[in-house]
């Protein structure tokens, strides 16, 4: 299973496309909300060079943004 | 060959499939995402039969309506490159995955996307201090100093969005008259952190990794000043997308398809235009609903003459 992490804030609607991606492909995930935690914001920044989110970490492989198709071909998902 | 292929996934692509799988057409539907431009709303007062919604879960519920019609078939993650028009009428559409399909009617309802700024550093720091995305982005600036740049009501909300964040917002207008709700104008224009600044257009986004800084001219007074900022959020308006149709159908001035209103006809025999990319007046979702209702029933009308 690949690890995945996402940085994002609460306000962000494509994180939440991200999130419901995942749960319905059974993806589990650590999600940090980066409008809080500035720990969790520095290491996002440090790994992207990305002041947007989301970010989203696949055994780290950098996503920037909901790159859906990306995100399948990192988690060899396929397409129903 | 399809009767009719619908571009766009907003409340007026929706409409429009959910009503042409009705009539039993050959249909199929081309979007990259559901919702349309109003998916990135937090809440949404004005759409009728329900009190508020957030984008996200109206965005949810077009694509269920659309999902629940049989015989449409929905092609979403993708956009559409190029339209042909063949010397028999019909159309050949490509789309950016490469799939060619042969359709004899289309409906426009690609809706438009914002406007970008058009100076150096934008492209380079997309992300990387230029937000796109003011709700999405605006908690990630706390603390810090930003430039929103237009003079609507995007970019009112823009600030708003900021005001509990950012210690410091430059709010550039081009010209010397905020537009947007008064009610609002009055909260930015009071707001101790809010600095506006007039007749002022961004000329150069600057920053190394990051943006560190914005040189911004008077158009007024030619003068040129540098301030230093962390963000740039741009909301300057939108830009209809009808890039992939401007030599088939007659456009306005500012890009969008000019219609019959009646019917919603263009130009081009067999193209159907309806919501923002089209030249109606008022850019509303209940609006574009109606008008890509309308524009299905026409083209089942024509189908049945034929």
């Amino acid at each position: 299973m690949a690890k995945v992490t996402i940085y994002s804030t609460p306000t962000c609607v494509y994180c939440k496309m991200a999130k419901e991606f995942f749960a319905k492909n059974n993806v589990s995930y650590e999600e940090f909300n980066v409008a809080s935690d500035m720990k969790a914001r520095e290491d996002m920044v440090n790994k992207s060079h990305q002041l947007g989110v989301p970010v989203i970490d696949i055994d780290n492989n950098i996503v920037i943004g909901f790159d859906q198709k990306t995100i399948e071909g990192l988690l060899g998902l396929k397409k129903a | 060959m399809y009767d009719l292929i619908i571009i766009g996934g907003g409340p007026g692509g929706v409409a429009a499939g959910v009503y042409a799988a009705r009539k039993k057409m050959k249909t199929a539907l081309i979007t990259d995402s559901f919702g349309g431009q109003s998916l990135v709303s937090a809440g949404i007062e004005n759409w009728i039969g329900t009190k508020s919604i957030s984008g996200f879960d109206l965005a949810k519920n077009l694509e269920e309506h659309l999902r629940a019609q049989q015989g449409i078939e929905i092609m979403d993650g993708d956009l559409v490159a190029a339209v042909i028009k063949k010397d028999d009428g019909t159309f050949s559409i490509t789309t950016k995955n490469g799939v060619t399909l042969e359709t004899k009617n289309i409906l426009l309802a690609s809706g438009s996307r914002r406007k970008r700024l058009g100076v150096p550093g934008e492209d380079k720091f997309d992300g990387k201090g230029v937000v796109f995305c003011t709700t999405c982005d605006a908690p990630l600036f706390g603390g810090k100093a930003v430039a929103v740049v237009g003079g609507g009501n995007s970019a009112l909300e823009g600030v708003e969005d900021l005001l509990q964040y950012a210690s410091k917002i430059y709010l550039f207008v081009r010209s010397e008259v905020l537009r947007g709700d008064p009610v609002t104008q009055e909260k930015v224009k009071s707001h101790p952190n809010v600095e506006i600044l007039w007749d002022s257009v961004i000329e150069e986004i600057k920053g190394e990794i990051f943006v560190n800084g914005v040189k911004y001219k008077n158009v007024k007074t030619g003068e040129e000043k540098d301030i230093p900022l962390d963000g740039v959020f741009v909301e300057i308006g939108l830009v209809p997308n009808s890039d992939f149709v401007k030599e088939l159908v007659t456009l306005d001035p500012f890009g969008k398809v000019v219609v019959d209103h009646k019917t919603q006809q263009t130009s081009c025999p067999g193209i159907w235009a309806a919501g923002d990319v089209s030249d109606v007046l008022y850019d509303q979702n209940n609006i574009s609903v109606g008008d890509s209702i309308k524009a299905v029933l026409n083209v089942y009308d024509k189908i049945k003459k034929s």
